[in-house]
C-alpha cells in the first residue's frame, strides 16, 4: 500500500500527505452529504416524536430498546477501528436502513395519515440513506478496499422488524428506534469521513 | 358498516358502567423491558372507545416470578402519571386501571397508555382511540373546468371533529345506469375536496355523494344530482389590457380575449369587471358586461393608478339553462388615468366601446339631447365620439392657457416669464 493508504490506516498520521485529487474531492463531497443528512435525520426524529404524542419526545423518555434484526447502534469501540473497517460498517448499516425506514413509513401512513411532512421525510430518509451508503462504498472502492462483508439481507431485516411490531405502541417504539439508529449512523458516517478529509481548503 | 350506525366497539362502549364488559382482545407480545428481566402485557391492546365512556385495563407482568410483582407498578397516560386511586392490584402480577368519562384522543395516532415498573422503566404500552363516529357530510358543490373534469367540495359533519382519523370518500355514478365509482385525487382544493380528471359523460345526470368512515362508524351525505353541463366554469379571460382613452382623464379602456378552451362554445358568455384604486382594498364591480370583450370605465379619478380584473361565466353552454359558474378573476392589470388640473369625480361605470350611452347623468342627458338633435336639426354627424374629441381638445387648450398665464400646478402664478 502507498503512503496514502497508510495514512488512512492511521488517522493520526500527517494529513499533509495528499490523496489523489479525485479521491479527496469524493471524500469531501461525501462528508458534506453526510453532514447534511445528519441535520435531516435530527429533523426527522423531532418530527416523528411530535406525531406520536407524549411521552415520546419528553425529556427522560426511555422506551425499551427494541432489538431491530440486522441492525444495532454503532458499537462503543467503533471509533477505535481502522478507517476502512469503520466505513465498511457505516456502509453496511446504511444499506440495512432503507427497508426499515420504509416499514416505519407504512406504519405511520396508517397511524398519522394527515402528517404528509413526516411521511415525506421518512421516504426521503430511505432514499438518502441508500445514496449515502452507495457514496461510502464508492469511497471504499476508490481506496482499494473491499466493501462486502457478512451482513444480513436488508429485506430480511425489514421483515423481522415488521413482525416484532405487534400493536400500535410497539410500532411507535420501533419507529423511534429506527429513526434513532438512522440518526446515529449518518452522524457516525459523517464523523468517520471527517477524519479522512485532508486539512486545508478544498 | 351501514351508514349512520355506530360500529360494534362503540355499541359495547355505550353500555353504562358497571355493566361495561372488559374489551378483551387477543393478548399480544409486549416490548421487552429495559431491564431485560421482565415483560408485561396490557389488555386491551389499542381499544376504540366513545368519548365519555369508561375503560378498564390490566397490566400483567411476566418473566422471573421472584421479581415480577404488581406492587410498585404504575400507569401513565400521554406521559402523565395517573392517580394511584385509579389503580388496584388484582393479584401478585396484575395491576388494574379504571378510567371514566374519557376525553377525545389528543393525537390521531392514539393516546399512549403505558405501564411502568417501580424504577420508571416502560414495561408495556397500549394506544387508546377515543372519539365520535362521523356525522353526515353536507353541502356538496361541484364544478367542471371546461367540461373536461369534475371537482367537488363538501363540508364534514360536526366540523369534522371526531378526534379519530376519519376517511372521506367521494362516490359517483351515472343516474340511470352504471356502477359506483370512487374519486381518487383528494385535497385538490382544500382538505375536503376531490377531483375526477376524466371519463365523464355530458347530457346525462350523475349522482354524487360522500361517505365518511372511522373506527366508530360511518355516515353518508345526501345525494347530489347534476349534469356536467350545468356546472361548467372556465379559465379567466386571458390577455386583459387596460389603456387610456386618448387624453380623457376619467376613462380607461379594458379589452380581453374570450377564454380559449371554450371559444367554440361560448355563445352567451357573461363577463364581470372589477377595479380599484391602487392603495384601496375596495373593489367596484361592473356587472352585465354581456358577450363582449371590451369595455370602457368612466367617471374615474384623474392621475390615479387603477387595478382591473375580469372574469367569465360560460352560462348557457350547449343549451344549459343553469347559471354557470364564474371563473377566477384574471391577474390584476394596472393602468393610470391622465393627470388633470381639475378634481375628477370619484365613481365610475362601464361604457361599452363606440360611445354608447352609459348610466352617468351627464352622458344620459347628452344622449337625449343628441337624439333630439338628430330628429329636429341637421346635425347627423354628432355622436359621442365627437363629444369625446371635444373634451380632449378642451383639456389641451386648458393646459395651454395655464402655461400662457404662468399658472403652476399648485395654482400659484409664476413670477417671471421669459
Amino acid at each position: 500500500m502507498s503512503r496514502r493508504e497508510g495514512s488512512l490506516e492511521d488517522p493520526q498520521a500527517d494529513s499533509s500527505v495528499s490523496l489523489l485529487p479525485h479521491l479527496e474531492a469524493k471524500i469531501r463531497q461525501t462528508h458534506s452529504f453526510a453532514r447534511l443528512l445528519t441535520k435531516y435525520a435530527e429533523q426527522l426524529l423531532q418530527e416523528y416524536v411530535q406525531h406520536q404524542g407524549d411521552p415520546f419526545g419528553l425529556p427522560g423518555f426511555s422506551p425499551p430498546r427494541l432489538p431491530v434484526a440486522g441492525l444495532s447502534a454503532p458499537a462503543p469501540g467503533h471509533a477505535g477501528l481502522p478507517a476502512p473497517e469503520r466505513l465498511r460498517l457505516d456502509a453496511a448499516a446504511l444499506t440495512v436502513l432503507p427497508p426499515l425506514l420504509e416499514v416505519v413509513r407504512r406504519h405511520q401512513a396508517e397511524l398519522n395519515p394527515r402528517a404528509p411532512r413526516l411521511l415525506r421525510r421518512l421516504e426521503d430518509a430511505a432514499r438518502q440513506a441508500r445514496a449515502l451508503g452507495a457514496a461510502v462504498e464508492a469511497v471504499l472502492a476508490a481506496l482499494g478496499t473491499e466493501t462486502r462483508g457478512p451482513r444480513p439481507e436488508p429485506a430480511a431485516a425489514a421483515a423481522a422488524a415488521a413482525a416484532t411490531g405487534a400493536g400500535v405502541f410497539p410500532a411507535k417504539v420501533l419507529g423511534l428506534r429506527v429513526c434513532g439508529l438512522y440518526r446515529e449512523w449518518v452522524s457516525r458516517t459523517e464523523g468517520d469521513l471527517g477524519q479522512l478529509v485532508p486539512s486545508g481548503p478544498a | 358498516m351501514p351508514a349512520g350506525r355506530p360500529g360494534p366497539a362503540a355499541q359495547s362502549a355505550r353500555r353504562p358502567p358497571p355493566l361495561l364488559p372488559l374489551l378483551l382482545l387477543c393478548v399480544l407480545g409486549a416490548p421487552r423491558a429495559g431491564s431485560g428481566a421482565h415483560t408485561a402485557v396490557i389488555s386491551p391492546q389499542d381499544p376504540t372507545l366513545l368519548i365519555g365512556s369508561s375503560l378498564q385495563a390490566t397490566c400483567s407482568v411476566h418473566g422471573d416470578p421472584s421479581g415480577a410483582t404488581a406492587e410498585g407498578l404504575y400507569w401513565t397516560l400521554n406521559g402523565r402519571r395517573l392517580a394511584p386511586e385509579l389503580s388496584r392490584v388484582l393479584n401478585a402480577s396484575t395491576l388494574a386501571l379504571a378510567l371514566a368519562n374519557l376525553n377525545g384522543s389528543r393525537q390521531q395516532s392514539g393516546d399512549n397508555l403505558v405501564c411502568h415498573a417501580r424504577d420508571g422503566s416502560i414495561l408495556a404500552g397500549s394506544c387508546l382511540y377515543v372519539g365520535l363516529p362521523p356525522e353526515k357530510p353536507f353541502n356538496i358543490s361541484c364544478w367542471s373546468k371546461n367540461m373536461k373534469d369534475l371537482t367537488c367540495r363538501w363540508t364534514p359533519g360536526a366540523q369534522g371533529e371526531t378526534f379519530l382519523h376519519t376517511n372521506y370518500s367521494l362516490k359517483y355514478k351515472l343516474r340511470w345506469y352504471g356502477q359506483d365509482n370512487t374519486c381518487e385525487e383528494y385535497h385538490t382544493v382544500g382538505p375536503h375536496s376531490c377531483h375526477i380528471p376524466k371519463d365523464l359523460a355530458l347530457f346525462t345526470p350523475y349522482e354524487i355523494w360522500v361517505e365518511a368512515t372511522n373506527r366508530l362508524g360511518s355516515a353518508r351525505s345526501d345525494v347530489l344530482t347534476l349534469d356536467i353541463l350545468d356546472v361548467v366554469t372556465t379559465d379567466p379571460p386571458p390577455d386583459v389590457h387596460v389603456s387610456r382613452v386618448g387624453g380623457l382623464e376619467d376613462q380607461l379602456s379594458v379589452r380581453w380575449v374570450s377564454p380559449p378552451a371554450l371559444k367554440d362554445f361560448l355563445f352567451q358568455a357573461k363577463y364581470q369587471i372589477r377595479y380599484r384604486v391602487e392603495d384601496s382594498v375596495d373593489w367596484k364591480v361592473v356587472d352585465d358586461v354581456s358577450n363582449q370583450t371590451s369595455c370602457r370605465l368612466a367617471g374615474l379619478k384623474p392621475g390615479t393608478v387603477y387595478f382591473v380584473q375580469v372574469r367569465c361565466n360560460p352560462f348557457g353552454i350547449y343549451g344549459s339553462k343553469k347559471a354557470g359558474i364564474w371563473s377566477e378573476w384574471s391577474h390584476p392589470t394596472a393602468a393610470s388615468t391622465p393627470r388633470s388640473e381639475r378634481p375628477g369625480p370619484g365613481g365610475g361605470a362601464c361604457e361599452p366601446r363606440g360611445g354608447e350611452p352609459s348610466s352617468g347623468p351627464v352622458r344620459r342627458e347628452l344622449k337625449q339631447f343628441l337624439g333630439w338633435l338628430k330628429k329636429h336639426a341637421y346635425c347627423s354627424n354628432l355622436s359621442f365620439r365627437l363629444y369625446d374629441q371635444w373634451r380632449a381638445w378642451m383639456q389641451k387648450s386648458h393646459k395651454t392657457r395655464n402655461q400662457d398665464e404662468g399658472i403652476l400646478p399648485s395654482g400659484r402664478r409664476g413670477t417671471t416669464r421669459g
